[in-house]
C-alpha cells in the first residue's frame, strides 16, 4: 500500500470522554475506503478531523506526506458530501456546482461551463437551472456530489450520503457513486453504518468501534476473516462458539454441547488448553434430517423459522447454545418448528477469531 | 362555528374599515356615518406642516431605530445562539427584558434618565428609547431564524474553499436575508407605532406621528386622523400583498421559461 493519506495516532477527547484513541491508517491514491461502525464509534469524528472541522487532541493527518493540521477547512482542498446534502437553497444547481470554482477565482463563464460538464457526468444535464427544492432527493445527492468533485479535490469524503434515500434509489446511487469515483480516480472515504453499503462499494473497509479501529481489510476478508468478535457480529450474521484448544497442531478444539470441533487455517498461535473463539457463518451450515456423511454432525432442535422467500433463517438450539442456519427457500420444507435435525459444516468454514 | 368566525372577522376588520369612509367625510370632527364626502382632509394633511413634520419625524426616527437595532441585534443574536459563554442566560434575559416591563414604566425611566443626559425632546433620545424596545422583538425574530439555520451549509461552503468571511457573505447572509428583513421591519414598525414613550420624551421638536394623533384626538378629533389611518392601512396592505404578487409573477415567468426545459423526475 502506498501512503497517499495517513492518519497518525489520531486521538480526540471531550473532557473525560475519549471519542477516538490513537487511530492509525494509511490509504492509497484512488482507493475507495469505507469507515464502518455503529453511531458513536468515532468514524464521523475521524472524518471531521480530516476535513478540519474538528481539531484532534493528538496525532496528525497527512496527505502526500504533508501535514494538514495547520490548515483551515477552506485551505484543505477536500470535497465533502453531507448526509443532508447541504446544497445552498438560494443558488441553482449549476450555481451550487460553480461555487467552489468561484471561490478559486475561476471566471463565471468558464466556471459555469465546467459546472455544467460535471452535472453531465453525474447524469443531471439539463437540470442546472433548477433550485435544490425543485429536485428529488436523488438528484440533490448528485448535485452535492458534482459540487464536491468539480474542483478536483485531493480527497472526497462522503458522510452517510445515502441515509435519507429509499432502498431502490440507494442501490442505484451506490452503483452511480462507484462509477463516478472510478471515472475520476479520486481517493474516497465513505462513512456509513450500513454493512451492505460497505460491502458492495469499498476497496477496503475500516471497522470502527468505541473510538478505535477494529480491522482494516477488503470486504471479503472482513466477512470471512473477521479479526475480532465485534467485527464478526457487526458484519453479517454469525454463530460464535467459545471453545478450548485441544490440539493446536491439528487445529482441533472442543466446545460445550458440540464436542470436538475442527477449524480452518489461522494465523493465530494458540497454546493447548487455552480458550479460543470460533465463528461459523449461518450460510455455511448445512441442515438435514439425517446425518451427512463425511462431515461433523450435531443435533439441533429447531425453534423458529423465519421465511424470506428466496432463503430462510432457521434458529435452533444445540444444548444451551443458540445457532442460526441459513437455508435456501426451497430446502426449508424438510423441517418444521419444534423438530430435531442435524446440522453440519466443513472445518474450512470454521474461523478462529482473536478475541 | 362559522358564525363565530364571521364575528371575529367583523370585530377585527370593522375598526379598520370604518376609518376609510370617515377620512372622506366633510364633518368637522370624527363622525360616523359621515354626513357627506369630500377630499378636503387629504388636502389638509398633505399641506399642513403640523402633520407633515411629525410624519417626517416618525419616518426618520423609525429608520434610525431600525438601523441601530440591527447593528446591535445581528452580532448579539449570533453570539447568543451559536456560542456558549459565562453569563449567557443573564444576557438572554436582559435582551428580552423590555418586552416584560410595561411601556409606561420604561417611559418614566427614560424620561428621568435621558433628562439627565439632556436628550429629552431630541430625535436621538427617542431613537435610543425606541431601540431599547425594538431590540427584543428583532432578536426574537432573528434568533428563531438562526436556530433553524443548517450549519452544514457553512461547513459545506468552507470545504468548498470559502474562507469564513466569504462563507458569511455568500451563504449565511443570503440565506438569512428573509429573517433579517423581517426583523428589521419589526424594529421599524415598533418605533413607528410607539406612543407611550413618545408622549413622554419626544416633546415638540421630535414629535412623532402617533403622539401628534393622540394630542389631536384629545383636543379636536381632527378627521385628518382618519386620513392618516387610511393611508397607513393602505401602505400595510400594499406591503402585505406585494410579496405574493411578486412571487406569483416570478412563478409565471419561470413556468414560461421551463416549458421548453426537460421535465423533472427520476
Amino acid at each position: 500500500m502506498d501512503h497517499y493519506l495517513q492518519l497518525n495516532g489520531l486521538t480526540k477527547t471531550y473532557g473525560d470522554f475519549t471519542a477516538l484513541k490513537e487511530v492509525d491508517l494509511a490509504i492509497g491514491k484512488g482507493e475507495f475506503i469505507t469507515f464502518l461502525g455503529p453511531s458513536g464509534s468515532g468514524k464521523t469524528t475521524t472524518l471531521m478531523i480530516i476535513a478540519g472541522f474538528e481539531k484532534a487532541t493528538a496525532g496528525d493527518v497527512l496527505v502526500e506526506g504533508k501535514s494538514l493540521s495547520g490548515l483551515a477547512p477552506h485551505e484543505r482542498n477536500i470535497g465533502i458530501v453531507f448526509q443532508n446534502y447541504a446544497l445552498f437553497p438560494h443558488k441553482t444547481a449549476v450555481e451550487n456546482v460553480y461555487f467552489p470554482l468561484q471561490m478559486r477565482g475561476v471566471s463565471r463563464s468558464e466556471g459555469l461551463k465546467r459546472a455544467e460538464e460535471m452535472l453531465g457526468l453525474v447524469g443531471l444535464s439539463g437540470f442546472g437551472q433548477r433550485y435544490p427544492k425543485e429536485l428529488s432527493g436523488g438528484q440533490q445527492q448528485r448535485v452535492a456530489l458534482a459540487r464536491a468533485l468539480v474542483f478536483e479535490p485531493s480527497l472526497l469524503l462522503l458522510d452517510e450520503p445515502l441515509g435519507a434515500l429509499d432502498k431502490n434509489l440507494r442501490e442505484q446511487m451506490q452503483i452511480e457513486i462507484k462509477r463516478i469515483q472510478r471515472t475520476l480516480g479520486v481517493t474516497t472515504i465513505f462513512v456509513t453504518h450500513d454493512q451492505t453499503e460497505a460491502m458492495s462499494m469499498s476497496d477496503r473497509i475500516v471497522v470502527f468501534e468505541k473510538g478505535s479501529i477494529q480491522q482494516v481489510a477488503t470486504p471479503l476478508d472482513i466477512y470471512h476473516k473477521p479479526r475480532t468478535r465485534f467485527v464478526a457480529s457487526f458484519i453479517g450474521e454469525s454463530n460464535i462458539i467459545e471453545a478450548a484448544a485441544v490440539e493446536p497442531a491439528a487445529r482441533k478444539a472442543t466446545a460445550e454441547h458440540i464436542g470436538e470441533i475442527e477449524y480452518g487455517p489461522s494465523e493465530l498461535d494458540v497454546e493447548k488448553g487455552t480458550p479460543v473463539t470460533l465463528m461459523i457463518r449461518p450460510e455455511h451450515i448445512r441442515l438435514s434430517r439425517d446425518p451427512k456423511e463425511g462431515r461433523r454432525n450435531v443435533r439441533m432442535k429447531v425453534e423458529t423459522i423465519v421465511n424470506y422467500g428466496d432463503n430462510a433463517l432457521v434458529i435452533g438450539r444445540v444444548g444451551d447454545l443458540s445457532m442460526r442456519v441459513r437455508v435456501l427457500g426451497a430446502d426449508v420444507v424438510i423441517i418444521k418448528e419444534g423438530e430435531d435435525c442435524h446440522i453440519s459444516w466443513t472445518p474450512d468454514s470454521v474461523y478462529m477469531i482473536a478475541k | 362555528m362559522r358564525l363565530i368566525g364571521v364575528l371575529v372577522v367583523v370585530f377585527i376588520a370593522a375598526p379598520l374599515v370604518i376609518v376609510v369612509p370617515m377620512s372622506f367625510s366633510d364633518a368637522r370632527s370624527l363622525q360616523f356615518p359621515p354626513p357627506g364626502y369630500w377630499l378636503g382632509y387629504y388636502h389638509a394633511y398633505f399641506t399642513d406642516m403640523n402633520w407633515l413634520r411629525p410624519t417626517w419625524n416618525s419616518i426618520l426616527i423609525a429608520t434610525a431605530t431600525m438601523v441601530v437595532t440591527m447593528v446591535l441585534v445581528v452580532p448579539a443574536t449570533f453570539a447568543l445562539v451559536r456560542h456558549r459563554f459565562a453569563g449567557k442566560s443573564i444576557a438572554d434575559l436582559m435582551m428580552l427584558m423590555p418586552l416584560a416591563v410595561p411601556h409606561i414604566v420604561m417611559a418614566v425611566g427614560y424620561y428621568s434618565f435621558l433628562g439627565d443626559l439632556r436628550l429629552v425632546h431630541t430625535h436621538l433620545g427617542v431613537v435610543l428609547a425606541h431601540t431599547c424596545l425594538s431590540v427584543p422583538i428583532a432578536f426574537l425574530v432573528l434568533s428563531a431564524n438562526l436556530k433553524g439555520f443548517d450549519r452544514n451549509l457553512e461547513r459545506a461552503a468552507q470545504s468548498l474553499g470559502a474562507s469564513p468571511v466569504k462563507t458569511f457573505i455568500h451563504v449565511t447572509l443570503p440565506i438569512l436575508r428573509p429573517g433579517l428583513i423581517i426583523s428589521a421591519l419589526f424594529a421599524f414598525i415598533q418605533s413607528f407605532d410607539e406612543t407611550v414613550v413618545a408622549i413622554f420624551i419626544s416633546g415638540r421638536d421630535a414629535e412623532t406621528l402617533p403622539r401628534k394623533m393622540f394630542d389631536s384626538i384629545r383636543q379636536e378629533a381632527d378627521p385628518v386622523i382618519a386620513v392618516i389611518s387610511t393611508l397607513l392601512f393602505v401602505v400595510v396592505l400594499v406591503a402585505l400583498v406585494a410579496p405574493f404578487a411578486w412571487r406569483g409573477l416570478r412563478n409565471r415567468i419561470q413556468m414560461n421559461a421551463s416549458r421548453s426545459a426537460p421535465p423533472a423526475g427520476q
